[in-house]
């Protein structure tokens, strides 16, 4: 461990990298996944099928490939237009920061657009027929019916999904972003000591881990108190 | 039949069962003799299932004394599988096993534990088969057939195993009421052919027509007990009363 | 931008050379890590705390780190530690094959394991409580009721669990082989043209995880027979 000494303060960094990836990733995956589910449950047939094929693909194949093509794709994109303006220019890429957290994004939306329109169907159709026979306007019961079910139903998978985010982050490093895996192989590169840096990013990933599990579990607990009653 | 030569099948001496602090059975005592058919009754939660349950150590009591056909039941039991072939058990539920047909579901446990051969446990099967009278269901799987029908097969493939002793929990409770004269009619048969029996219900028709003991529980107690025409037209104790009131009365 | 269409005809079969790579470490890390999974499984639910707390920490810390790093703790991390070099494990380990098999099947053991034991907890206990009044005993019980009720139980989510592991095989390429994946990688470093070959092996890759969709919804289909009402 000595040999970590004077890495701390990197691997602190790099720890803030993989915090940040992971919360702007995290809002793009609600956005994809509401739009998903929206799309697939929509009465719209190119909608739809636009929808399942943006599951299809992106839930089938590596997520290492769909970042490679992100970031590589994406510098072809910007190199073509810079060098519109300026032939001089050789190469221009994403950031690797925004190609990542787009790429994991589009890749966990996926997922979260069959937990979300799973979510929307679970919800029993009854207490819907309740709402409106009470009453309640279309919103009103979306609001104060639909949503509170649906999130109830959608947690536990979309607290999967949250683990799987924050894990994907390490994929990142291929792309060059600085964060932890990156900190370790500079880290390597000065200590030779894999071993040891690459436990640290481990215990970093499993800290990170336990902090969404605790979270999950604690909204869980919220989201299902209504059942304890009972107990 | 008379006390002298009443040869016990199942004896329980102060039985106490413990959920947690919550106590179960309280001391409760009773005996059978081979032959006999024992109906217990009782309100929901008042420990009939769990007495039967004990039996054959699906539940373990806590205090006294459990032996059955001259197997002692307390503390560690060496070869609880040996007591659990002679005592055959009937649920609420059926719970034949979904992936076995019809046939296979009698056969495995002939095939398993007593090892004899698969010609002969055909054969047997289908005997019980035609003796709850759906042997044309054989090759069909539990989930084709109907709540009595998967009942009876439950029932035969507790004969299977030869026991001697059977337990009914709640046999008909989970039956659409058109179904339940069909098991009871097996029961009844069983009954006839001198079978030990335990039966959980509050089908109190069965209850006076087969039964030689009525046991009423409540509160894990052992409340009243007796032959049938004394328990039904002369109940003494006040709970007893109640109860069959409210069972009577619709 | 263009298409360049005779890159792809060009890089397609060049990376199928690499497929039986994906399939020699998906096969072969699939059946180490189901046989993994099912002995995790026996000792959690062993009944006894000694064995089962170990398993829960090896599933925790499997599950909650990624597997990009456990390669790399695996792969260049071991080699630091003597007793590992002085191991007889050392002819697998210090092979990039050997290391990628033994990562991915320690990871996807962990997730089975998890898979499997939902499985059995969803076996009705009224089912095994029937087989042991009829006198069989608990190891029959586990073989003949418990576990093909669990199997067909568990079907989806194995099924799952295959794709994601096909999708893991794609970072062996990160450690030096040449999988479909690390084909593709190289001849875009050649010819730096992400679009054409990334493509082209997604596509690959959505075939195989299609074909592997198709084979376990047939073999369920087959496996619930029993649930089917018609005759």
């Amino acid at each position: 461990m000595a040999a970590v000494s004077g890495w701390w303060d990197d691997f602190f960094w790099g720890s803030l990298v993989v915090v940040e990836l992971f919360f702007v990733a995290l809002i793009m995956t609600v956005l994809f996944g509401l739009i998903g589910a929206g799309a697939k449950l929509s009465n719209s047939r190119v909608a739809k099928s636009i929808a399942s094929g943006y599951t299809i693909v992106f839930r089938g194949t590596p997520e290492i490939l769909v970042l490679l093509l992100f970031y590589f794709g994406s510098a072809i994109i910007l190199t073509a237009i810079a060098q519109i303006f300026d032939p001089e220019i050789k190469f221009v890429d994403f950031p690797p920061f925004w190609a990542g957290s787009f790429a994991i994004a589009l890749i966990i939306g996926s997922y979260a657009t069959e937990t979300f329109r799973g979510a929307f169907l679970g919800v029993d159709p009854g207490q819907i027929e309740a709402a409106r026979a009470l009453g309640l306007s279309n919103l009103q019961t979306f609001i104060y019916v639909r949503i509170p079910a649906m999130w109830r139903l959608a947690l536990p998978p979309f607290g999967n999904h949250m683990l799987s985010l924050v894990k994907d982050t390490a994929l990142v490093a291929i792309i060059g972003l600085e964060e932890t895996l990156f900190v370790a192989e500079q880290a390597i590169a000065y200590t030779a000591k894999p071993f040891t840096m690459y436990i640290v990013v481990g215990a970093i990933y499993l800290g990170f881990s336990t902090i969404i599990t605790l979270t999950v579990m604690g909204l869980e607990r919220y989201a299902n108190r209504h059942l304890e009653v009972w107990r | 039949m008379s006390k002298a030569d009443r040869q016990l099948m199942i004896e329980l001496e102060n039985v106490d069962k413990f959920f947690g602090s919550f106590q179960a059975l309280k001391g409760v005592n009773l005996t059978v003799g081979k032959g006999e058919k024992v109906v217990v009754c009782g309100p929901s939660g008042s420990g009939k299932s769990t007495l039967i349950r004990c039996i054959n150590r699906l539940e373990q009591h806590n205090n006294g004394k459990i032996v059955v056909n001259g197997h002692e039941l307390t503390g560690a039991v060496k070869d609880i599988d040996a007591v659990r072939r002679e005592v055959g058990m009937v649920f609420q539920s059926f719970n034949l096993f979904p992936h076995l047909t019809v046939i296979d579901n009698l056969m495995l446990a002939p095939k398993l534990v007593r090892k004899t051969p698969k010609a002969e446990n055909r054969k047997k099967a289908m005997r019980l088969l035609e003796r709850v009278k759906i042997p044309e269901q054989a090759d069909k799987w539990p989930s084709q057939l109907s709540g009595g029908q998967q009942q009876r097969v439950a029932i035969a493939r507790a004969l299977c195993m030869n026991p001697e002793i059977i337990l009914f929990d709640e046999p008909t409770s989970a039956l659409d009421p058109e179904m339940i004269s069909e098991v009871l009619d097996v029961m009844i048969d069983l009954a006839r052919e001198g079978m030990t029996m335990i039966c959980v219900s509050h089908e109190m028709g069965f209850a006076r027509s087969v039964a030689d003991n009525v046991v009423f529980m409540d509160e894990g107690e052992i409340v009243e007990s007796g032959p049938p025409g004394t328990f039904f037209d002369n109940p003494k104790n006040d709970r007893t009363k109640l109860f069959l009131k409210q069972i009577l009365s619709h | 931008m263009s298409f360049d269409i005779e890159l792809i005809l060009d890089s397609i079969p060049k990376m199928l050379v690499g497929i039986g790579l994906t399939f020699e470490l998906l096969f072969l890390s699939l059946a180490l890590g189901t046989a993994l999974g099912i002995f995790l499984l026996i000792l959690r639910i062993s009944g006894r705390w000694y064995l089962a707390a170990p398993t829960m920490v090896y599933i925790y810390i499997f599950r909650g780190t990624p597997i990009l790093v456990q390669i790399f703790i695996i792969y260049y991390g071991l080699p630091q530690l003597e007793f590992v070099r002085d191991s007889i494990f050392w002819p697998i380990l210090k092979e990039p094959f050997g290391c990628a098999i033994v990562a991915l099947s320690l990871n996807t053991g962990a997730y089975l394991s998890e898979i499997f034991r939902g499985g059995v907890l969803g076996v009705d206990r009224g089912l095994t409580e029937a087989a042991a009044a009829l006198g069989i005993s608990v190891r029959q019980r586990f073989i003949y009721i418990t576990s093909p009720i669990a199997i067909r139980l568990c079907l989806p989510a194995y099924s799952n669990d295959v794709v994601s592991l096909m999708k893991s095989t794609a970072l062996a390429s990160t450690i030096t082989l040449l999988d479909m994946m690390g084909i593709a990688r190289t001849i875009v470093a050649e010819t730096y043209a992400p679009y054409e070959v990334f493509i082209s092996v997604m596509v690959i890759y959505l075939v195989i995880t299609w074909a592997i969709q198709r084979t376990f919804a047939w073999i369920e289909k087959r496996m619930s027979r029993h649930v089917r009402r018609e005759a």
